[in-house]
């Protein structure tokens, strides 16, 4: 899954249960995965390290 | 030229020519060409004093062919041009065999320095070309989130460390692939169209900035050849072009999804701000945080308004606000003359209820 991805999901996850339409047995569910989401979206912005790699050229012909 | 007469020696069926007798005759056939103007770049250009002749090699500025030319040294100095190699010229002349050596050249009349008012003359006709055939009318979205970002850029330091700094500063987590290669010179155009072609079929890379520092007029002109335009044009991934500053606008410029005028605006183009998806994030956690509370919340405000309104409908709300309910042997009286005096009734309050003699009915 993606950063995008799963931002996506945890802000219609708060939308949901913001809107109060989701039953209560629902939220707590929702709640654990936008939890879930929200650590996945860190975990993406923090640990993963930038990389630069260099593409060796090919000569043109 | 008097019309020569080529012998050939006979061996039976064979005709032979000598070498020299091939090379009188199709010098002959060529020095009955037109005299015609020829533009190239000047490269390799040898004059001496002592020699007769000045030498240089006019070589097409597109694919790099070459034509050997020469000129009479006295009229070359007699034009004051005071060539340098890199030149772009145009040359009046005709093709001429240099029969001791078999080699074909270009014997120039007159040269003529292609000025940079030719220079935009020609990069105007060719924008107009390129426009008519829809080529600068791209402008598809970049990603938010690419997986990985495509830098095209020269072996000059300076660009490809701004735009790499750029990058990485807004968004520590950034995955870039570099190609290098020439920028500058006649080299640069079919060098950055091998490139970029490479860079796109990097699997991950999803968008590709082509960058380069400024420069002069002609520093920049790669970035408006021909080839270099139609592959960024035709390239499967969106393109940003980050080529020379504000004022300059080579046709790459045109030809890409969007422009950059700077490092910063590039890198602002292809990632995302890490801070303010941090924010957002942390923003979305407190929402997040507070759903749950404010979802039961919800459910018991709608809970007690139910309740609120089924306790109003019923009897006992009324009692409690002062009536009460008159019993004749279970039934409810509602008229005074379902009773007579001396009947046993049954009164219920609010709280509690008492037995009571009907005295007088109305």
């Amino acid at each position: 899954m993606t950063f995008e991805e799963a931002q996506r999901e945890l802000e219609r996850i708060v939308q949901q249960l913001e809107s109060g339409q989701a039953d209560l047995d629902d939220a707590i569910k929702l709640w654990e995965r936008g939890e879930e989401l929200h650590r996945l979206c860190l975990e993406k912005l923090d640990s993963a390290q930038g990389r630069i790699e260099a593409l060796k050229p090919t000569e043109p012909a | 030229m008097a019309s020569m007469k080529v012998e050939a020696e006979q061996y039976g069926d064979r005709k032979v020519y000598s070498v020299a007798a091939f090379n009188r005759g199709v010098a002959g056939w060529l020095a009955r060409l037109p005299t015609v103007w020829v533009e190239g770049e000047v490269t390799e250009l040898r004059r001496q004093d002592r020699w007769q002749s000045v030498f240089f090699t006019l070589k097409d500025p597109g694919d790099g062919s070459c034509l050997p030319t020469s000129m009479p040294r006295g009229q070359f100095d007699a034009l004051r041009l005071e060539l340098g190699n890199g030149e772009r010229v145009h040359v009046y002349g005709r093709p001429e065999l240099f029969e001791a050596r078999g080699e074909l050249r270009l014997r120039a009349l007159s040269i003529e320095r292609f000025g940079l008012g030719d220079h935009l003359a020609a990069l105007e006709r060719l924008k107009q070309k390129l426009s008519a055939e829809g080529l600068f009318e791209r402008g598809r979205p970049l990603p938010r989130f690419p997986r990985k970002v495509g830098l095209l850029t020269g072996n000059d330091a300076a660009a490809k460390r701004d735009v790499l700094t750029a990058i990485t500063t807004r968004f520590p987590p950034a995955q870039v692939v570099v190609a290098e290669t020439y920028v500058q010179g006649p080299r640069a155009a079919p060098a950055l169209v091998t490139a970029l072609q490479d860079l796109s079929a990097v699997a991950a890379v999803d968008v590709v900035v082509l960058a380069r520092g400024g420069g002069s007029f002609e520093d920049l002109l790669p970035f408006s050849d021909e080839r270099l335009v139609r592959a960024v044009a035709s390239c499967p991934l969106p393109i940003v072009s980050a080529v020379g500053h504000e004022q300059d606008t080579p046709l790459t410029d045109l030809a890409a999804d969007a422009r950059a005028s700077t490092p910063s605006l590039a890198a602002r183009l292809v990632v995302p701000d890490a801070d303010e998806l941090r924010e957002r994030l942390s923003q979305t956690r407190s929402r997040l945080h507070r759903a749950p509370l404010l979802l039961v919340e919800r459910k018991r405000a709608r809970l007690d308004g139910a309740y609120g309104r089924l306790r109003a409908l019923s009897p006992r709300a009324t009692l409690e606000r002062g009536y009460s309910i008159v019993r004749d042997s279970g039934r409810i009286v509602r008229t005074g003359a379902e009773l007579h005096e001396g009947t046993h009734v049954d009164v219920e309050l609010g709280e509690g209820g008492f037995g009571a003699v009907v005295e007088e009915t109305r």
